[in-house]
Formats: structure tokens, sequence, C-alpha cells
């Protein structure tokens, strides 16, 4: 067995999910437990702002921090239990989305009577939330359109729906990086395309098939 | 989808100067079907989107530091993630502590012993208490009481214990047959406790068999 090495910062940032996630292991392990700090802060700021932001999308606010916080705890629970869980990335919003959904359906079966916070202003223990935002709970349908116009898409296409339409790149670059042959005007094609056939799906209200 | 687009590129565009913002004010600015694109558009841009940069003055004040922090110290302890986890369901669940454990109490049948439930709790919270010794009824009533399935909160709890035997490489590690070794802070409440003979059914209900 590998002795344990504790790293700085500065060699922890570069290293992907899954070595991180080994480190960690290895520094509980061996015990090293302040070594466990950096990288977990890495990975957990890595992706709390992103994590947080789905969850504002069909959660009030304080519910919403404590499902991203609550998929952060389940995920690591499952990459320190061991099981291969895939790519950490995608798991942990596979655990989210489960997260959300679960929590959609339980204020379904059973609406929460709570109080409002202000009405006990310093007060420990009593929670409640102030109607910020409204609720988006019917959101639900709309992602399956989106889904199903990009699972009808060839590998090709899809890369190109990645860069592009749902990655941080303008056409020119995403053609670029794609090479092949690939021209900006393809690629604006086919965002188009796959933004047309998403409202198609919308407008019908129809994801059978 | 005019508007739904324009918001969308307007989030992205905010996305890659400062991380990701909170959608609710792009959201917010439409309705209906418009509404609805818009937000399936950035959630699943929002879930394409590669780890952020680490930034540690960031890091510091945000919130990701006290959950980084909380899972930090549930890794050293003997209840796994518990005490990262069970605080942030009851705070979900909004329920008090105390009539948590009122709750459980009675959900186990032991309503005359709340106070013991009570400590037997807090140490659950505290990762004191050694997950495997918890039995599947009170995970089961806990799991009821702050929505949460027993299977994924002993999952939580039970983490391999810190200097566990593993295999290097990234394998999987060995999961731990007997308790777990103790640290100082459970040693002290472990000490608290009363022998094996002395144990009643609440002992052996948060505690196995011994």
């Amino acid at each position: 067995m590998a002795a344990f090495e504790e790293l700085p910062e500065s060699r922890l940032s570069p290293l992907g999910d899954d070595d991180l996630i080994a480190y960690m292991r290895g520094a509980r392990e061996a015990r090293a437990h302040d070594a466990i700090k950096p990288a977990l802060a890495i990975l957990v700021y890595g992706y709390w702002d992103t994590l947080l932001a789905r969850a504002r999308l069909k959660l009030p606010p304080s519910e919403a921090e404590d499902v991203a916080a609550e998929a952060v705890i389940s995920a690591i629970a499952s990459a320190f239990d061991g099981k291969s869980v895939g790519e950490f990335r995608a798991w942990l919003h596979t655990i989210l989305s489960r997260r959300i959904a679960d929590y959609l359906e339980a204020r379904k079966r059973k609406p929460k009577v709570t109080e409002l916070a202000s009405e006990h202003a310093g007060e420990d223990e009593v929670w409640g939330d102030e109607p910020a935002t409204p609720f988006e709970g019917e959101a639900l349908f709309a992602r399956e359109c989106l889904d199903r116009s990009y699972d009808e898409l060839s590998e090709l296409h899809r890369r190109v729906i990645d860069l592009h339409v749902l990655g941080p790149h303008a056409a020119t670059a995403a053609a670029e990086l794609l090479g092949d042959g690939m021209t900006e005007a393809n690629v604006n094609q086919i965002a188009s395309r796959f933004q047309k056939r998403f409202r198609q799906l919308l407008d019908e209200g129809d994801t059978s098939g | 989808m005019a508007d739904a687009q324009r918001l969308f590129e307007e989030y992205k565009q905010a996305a890659s100067e400062a991380g990701p913002p909170d959608p609710v004010p792009f959201v917010s600015q439409v309705s209906g079907t418009e509404r609805q694109a818009l937000i399936a558009l950035i959630d699943a841009y929002l879930e394409q989107a590669p780890r952020q940069e680490f930034d540690a003055a960031a890091f510091r004040d945000s919130k990701a530091a006290p959950l980084a922090e909380s899972v930090q110290r549930s890794l050293a302890g003997a209840g796994g993630l518990w005490p990262a986890l069970l605080p942030r369901l009851r705070n979900q669940a909004r329920i008090r502590r105390a009539d948590l454990v009122a709750e459980l109490a009675a959900r186990l049948g032991a309503q005359g012993q709340r106070e013991k439930v009570g400590d037997y709790y807090h140490q659950m919270e505290q990762g004191r208490l050694p997950a495997s010794g918890v039995s599947d009824t009170v995970l089961d009533a806990l799991g009821a009481i702050v929505g949460y399935g027993r299977d994924a909160l002993r999952k939580a709890g039970e983490l391999p214990a810190a200097g566990a035997p593993s295999v290097q490489g990234g394998e999987v590690f060995a999961r731990i047959g007997g308790p777990a070794p103790l640290d100082p802070d459970m040693a002290f409440s472990m000490a608290e406790m009363p022998d094996t003979e002395e144990w009643d059914e609440v002992d052996r209900l948060f505690r196995g068999d011994g």
C-alpha cells in the first residue's frame, strides 16, 4: 500500500473529480483528516453554485439550499462507499434530480403547514421561508421535450448542441473544435433545427413515442 | 422561443463571467411556454457545466464552505456523514429537535424514555454513534419523520471508518465487518453508556446487540 502524500491546494486544483475523491479517500484512510479539507473545498465549491442554481429553478430558496447540500452529501457518501458511480458530476446531478423529484412528490402528498420566519424573529429552531419566488413544480415536461429533441440527434449533432447551444462556445469556435469540415453555418443550422424541434414538442404537449 | 432564447444566452453569458447566477431573475421575466422552455434550457446547461475553478476567497464567503466543513468533520467521525446530513434533514422537515425526538420515541414505542432517545439521536447528529449498531427500526422511524429512505440513511452513516483497510488505485474499499474503531470523542460518549448487560430495548435499538 503506497503511503499517503498530502498535497497543497495548487496541486489539487488541477485534479479531476475522480482523482480528488481518491485523494480524499486516501487521506481518510491515513487519518490525515486535515488533508481532506482542501480537496473537499475544491470539489464542493466547484459544483455548489451549479447545483444550487438547478435547485432554484424548481424550489424556493431555503429548500433549494438544503436539497443541493443533501445531493452533495449523498454523492460523497456514494463516492466514499467505494461503489462505482461513474462520472462524479453526472452522479451528482442525477442525485439532485432525484432529490428534487422526491421533494416535489413529498410536498404534493403532505403540504407543509409552517409559520413565516418573521413571526418568530430571534427564536431558535423556528423555520419558514418568506414566499420570495413562485414555485416551479411543472417544469419537468419542458425538460423532457428538450431531452427528446437531443436524443433524436446524431452523435455529431449532439456534440454541436453540447458545445454551442448548451455550452459556452460561439458557433465559429464550436465549428473549429469539431473540425472535419464543420462550418459556422452548419453549427447555426443544427442549433436552429434543434431549437425548432424543441419548440414543436413543447407546443404539441407530446413527449410520447 | 425568442424571449427564452435571448434570456438563455444572457444567462450563459453571466455564468461564463462569474459562475452560474441565481436563475430566478431570468426566469421571472417570462411566463407560460417561454418560461418552461427557459427553465429547461438553463437546467440542461447547468447539468453540463464543468466544475468551477477554485477560488479560495469566494469559497470562504460561499455557503459551500460550511457544507464542506460539515462533511469534512463527518468524515473524521464514527457516524459517517450523519453529522452533515441529519441536521439538514431535520431543518428541511421543519421539525424542532425536541419534536423530532418526541416523535422518534413514540414511533419506537419508547415514549417514557424520550430523554434517552434524545441522547442517542444527539450522538447520531454528532457522529459519535457507530451506524452499524443503529437498527433498521430506528432508521425506518427516523426516515419517516424527516422524509428520507432507510437505506439512504444507512448508506450515509455507514461509510467505511477512517483508517479502514483499502485497495489502492481507486478500487473498492473493504467494508468493515465489526464495529468502527473508537475515536476520542466517541470513546467519551460511549463511556457514559450503560454496560451491555444493563441495556434495555432502547439501547439495543441504537447500539445493536452489542
